[in-house]
Parts: C-alpha cells; structure tokens; sequence
C-alpha cells in the first residue's frame, strides 16, 4: 500500500450519512473496499455501480466513494470533480473535520467553490410582536452570483432581497406585508435563488407562521423600589408648650398689673392665678404626653409625587395595553425540509 | 335701661344668626354647651368699695371653619371684703357674647358685648358695652387650647350715669380648654379683667369713678 494505515484512517467516511444506508450491493461493496483501504478495487467497484440504476442518496454516496478513492490516490483533480458531483446532489453535505483528512477537506473546498450552489439555508425561530421584531434568514452561496430571496406561499409573493453575493448572507424579515400588516398565518417557504450567467441553484427552506395575542401589561399598584413614607411624624418632646402657659399666664397676670387703677388699689390676681396655674399645670401635662404625630411635609409631597408617577405610569400602561391589544404576536417556525436545493 | 335694650339686641342677633343658619350645616359644626363656676373681684370708685364674690353660670359655643361664637352668662354674688367701706352684698349677673372671625393663623378679631346687671339696683354700677378686641389662640397639645384677648369696650352705659373716654374701657382676657373623653366633655377655664375709668360730672366738675372687675370661671362642657 501506498499509504499507512494511520493515513487511511484518517480518509475514513464521515459518519454523517443520516439514517438512510445504501441499497446497491456494488456500492456497498466499494465502500467496504474503500474501508478496507482497498483504493483500487473500491474505485472499479464505484465506478461500475455508478453504470447501475442507483437511487438519489446511492447515487451521491458513489460519487462520494470515489471522491474519497481519488484523494487518497492523490487524483486530486478526479476528487474534486467527483465532490463536485456530491455537492450538486447534495448541496447540504458537509465533511467531519474532525474525522477527515485535510486533503479530502480541501478537495471538498476546492469543489464548493467551482459549483453554484446555496447551502445551510437556516431560518430562525422566533417570537416577537408584529412590527416589533425581524425573522433571521441565512444562507451561504459558493459562488458570487445574484441572488433573490422570496417569502412564498401567501396571496402575492414578498421579495426579501436581491443582491449579488457570495459567502455568508444574513438577512433580516420584519414578516410584514408591503401594506405594511403583519403577514396572515400560515404555511410559507423562503426561497433563495442564485443565478450565474446560465447556471441557477434555488434553495427553500418551508416555515409556518402564526399569530397569537400580544400580552398585556398589568397596572402597578407601587413603584418597585419606592415606598410610600408615612405622612405623620412624632416630633421630640418639647419645653414649648409650657413655655407659652408660663408666657400667656404671664401677659395676662402682667396685663391685669398694668392695667389696674391706682385709685381702686392693688389689683386681685387670685383669678389670674387659678386661670394661668391651671394653664400652667395643662401645659406642663402636655409636655409629658407622647406629641401628637404632625403632617410630615416632605413626606406628603414625596407620596404625592409618588401617586401622580404611579397614576401616570398606570396611564401609560393603559394606553400601551390599548395599543397592544390592537396588534398581533408572530410566532415564526422553521419547518422540517423535504429535500435539498435544485 | 339702656344697658338692657342693648342686651336684648345682642342676643337677638346672636339667635338670628343661629337660626337663619341651614340645620344641616350646623349639624357640621362644633359646639359646646356646659355650666361653670364663677368668681371674682370688683371694685367701684376707691379701693374702699371693694367685693368678692362666687357664683355660678352657664356657657355655649360654636365654631364653624373660621368663625366661633361664645356666650355666657354667670351670676355672682358679691360680698363686701372685710374691712371694705361697703356694708351690702350684691348679685351681679353678667351676659358675655363674642363673636370671633379667624383672621390669620392664631389671631382672631372678636366683637360682642356685655351686660352686668347688678341687684338691689344703685349697690353697684349695671352696665352694658360694645367690645372689640383680638384674641390669639394656640393649641399646647392634642385636645388643649389655650387663648390671649385683649380688647376695648364702647358705648359704655351705667345705671348711675357717667361717661368713659374713648380709650377708658380695657378688658383683658386668658382663657384655655382641654379636652376629655375623646373630645366628648371639655375642662375649661376663663380669666377676664376690665377696667373702666368712668367719670361723673355731678355740677362740680368731672369726677373719676372707676369699675374694675376681674372674673375667674372654672367649667365643665359637654361638646356636640
């Protein structure tokens, strides 16, 4: 053998060949060969079963054998027209990177890149509120070539994009008709169209849409983070309300002195005594009693603006609610593919 | 008597007031209606004229947002103090009305009268006057009031005749309330002075004959 067994091991076939098996015994006989490292008997067996009525996924696989055959007999040019093959069959394919040798890697490369195709075509699943949000659309063309992306499957066709490009293409769908309405619900299938002089390769990727109610906000009963403050405070116990008994009994007693006429003779302040002891002793009870809480104005003022935020909020919830009442949610899933590209 | 035909005005303002009021906002209003114990101190003429004396009385009020109406009426018997020039005891029985208007944060205007009829008739001076004063209130804690007034008497008229100038008539006043029983009954006590420097004219010349009276009042009110 022209190769090590380390090297052949490397060339083994990439596991990912889905659940479906191959159903041409010449075929299976080839990719045993090849397993076997058997180069020469795997290409004449691969060969000979492309000469039979294969299936579509038999077919490719024959391609891929041989491929693979030509790599490790380094026909490198053979590889990639045979990959090329694969890849127009199959434009989904992909190699393990991990399980492969770089050479066959870089055949497949260089066969991606002299055929037009568009692979990985991935629509995102996603929620969002009609108007609100975008649908992620992403393909990869091999080749620089014009491509059109559609949205079919409603009344009328909707052109997403159309633009040449190469490599990676994200796009972005607000699922709205021109008319600017959310689109109806329903089936629908992205299609990608890339052209190149003659040569075309359409990819489509079906998605089903529906529509749902857009959830409504509920009024605030408090603002998170802000507490109402009590609009009542105990001030400290003070000296002043015996100070003003002691002050008021004081002007009157003083008042009834000055007042008094000197022809009538010393003034009685027996009346002025029990009426201001009196006021003295309430006084004096009432700076011992717990003070009666007083409207604490900062407080009063912050609720107040507390309660106008928190109407004014709940009025703008309310208006929101209106409006959300009014639009539609959108809910976008990719569907299961029949089938690659063409 | 003069002094008389004034009351008997006053108090018929004062009851048209109240009556030509709607019911239904009086019923709103706050009121107190109670008795008190009375006395006090007069003196006519020289300090030789010189009583004391206790007695008892009634007294009613209202308030209604700024305006309050207050009346009393207490009846004191007067004795002679020992080594007074007066021999004969005397019944005064004296009729308080003011009308007070909340002007601004603790000052009130008060305007009213008051009528002092006195038994047996010429013992003592019967007297009726308009007053005018200010009074500032302040409340010392939940549920006590306590008030200054001072004010001026006019029109001054007397069972014995005589005249007071325009600024003679002085009247001082302290008086305080204090609640009980959730508001319900009310404690109250009211201090008033006046000073008359009346004058007679007897044919010889002016002659001053001065009144001082200072009335204590210690009550009990029920509140509605």
């Amino acid at each position: 053998m022209r190769y090590p067994a380390l090297l052949g091991s490397l060339l083994l076939i990439p596991a990912a060949l889905g659940a479906q098996t191959i159903q041409n015994a010449t075929l299976r006989r080839a990719q045993a060969a090849y397993d076997n490292l058997d180069y020469r008997q795997a290409l004449s067996l691969g060969q000979a079963a492309q000469r039979e009525r294969l299936n579509g996924f038999d077919r490719a696989r024959a391609y891929e054998v041989l491929a693979l055959t030509y790599s490790a007999m380094d026909s490198i040019l053979k590889a990639v027209s045979a990959f090329k093959e694969v890849i127009l069959l199959e434009p989904e394919r992909e190699l393990d990177p991990n399980r492969t040798s770089p050479k066959v890697l870089s055949a497949f490369a260089v066969a991606l890149t002299q055929v037009l195709v568009v692979r990985q075509l991935r629509v995102d699943s996603t929620d969002f509120v009609g108007g609100q949000g975008e649908v992620a659309i992403r393909y990869t063309v091999t080749q620089p070539a014009r491509v059109v992306t559609r949205v079919t499957g409603g009344q009328a066709p909707i052109k997403l994009d159309s633009a040449v490009a190469n490599g990676q293409v994200n796009l972005r769908w607000p699922a709205r008709l021109p008319s600017g309405d959310p689109v109806p619900p329903g089936n629908y299938t992205v299609v990608v169209e890339a052209t190149v002089g003659q040569n075309n390769f359409s990819a489509s990727q079906p998605i089903r849409v529906t529509h749902g109610v857009v959830d409504t906000l509920p009024h605030l009963v408090s603002l998170p983070g802000y507490d109402y403050l009590p609009e009542t405070e105990i001030p400290p116990k003070s000296w002043k309300p015996m100070g003003l008994a002691l002050v008021y009994s004081g002007i009157a007693i003083a008042g009834t002195s000055a007042l008094s006429s000197g022809d009538l003779g010393s003034a009685s302040f027996r009346e002025a005594g029990v009426i201001g002891g009196g006021l003295m002793v309430a006084g004096f009870v009432v700076m011992l009693r717990k003070p009666a809480p007083q409207p604490a104005r900062g407080n009063i003022l912050y609720n107040r603006l507390l309660r106008e935020q928190l109407t004014r909020r709940n009025a703008e919830i309310a208006q929101d609610n209106v409006r959300r009442r009014q639009q539609v949610a959108l809910r976008v899933v990719p569907l299961l593919r029949g089938g690659g590209g063409r | 008597m003069n002094a008389s035909r004034l009351g008997g005005w006053a108090v018929s303002v004062v009851a048209v007031v109240l009556t030509a009021y709607p019911a239904n906002r009086l019923c709103a209003q706050h009121g107190t209606v109670g008795a008190h114990l009375a006395f006090g101190d007069y003196r006519e003429v020289s300090s030789d004229l010189h009583y004391r004396g206790s007695g008892g009385g009634v007294a009613g009020s209202f308030t209604f947002r700024k305006l309050g109406i207050e009346a009393s009426v207490a009846g004191i018997t007067y004795d002679p103090v020992k080594g007074s020039s007066a021999t004969v005891s005397f019944k005064a029985t004296q009729l308080d009305v003011r009308v007070r208007y909340e002007i601004s944060g603790p000052v009130s205007a008060e305007v009213g009268f008051v009528n002092r009829k006195i038994k047996p008739e010429f013992e003592a001076q019967s007297m009726g006057a308009v007053r005018a004063g200010v009074r500032l209130s302040y409340p010392l804690g939940p549920g006590v009031q306590m008030g200054l007034r001072g004010g001026m008497l006019f029109g001054s008229k007397f069972s014995g005749g005589g005249t007071v100038s325009g600024v003679g008539a002085l009247e001082l006043g302290l008086n305080m309330a204090v609640d009980a029983l959730r508001g319900r009954l009310r404690l109250t006590g009211d201090y008033d002075f006046q000073r008359i420097a009346r004058t007679t004219n007897g044919g010889g010349g002016d002659v001053a004959v001065p009144i001082q009276q200072a009335l204590g009042r210690l009550g009990l009110a029920v509140s509605f």
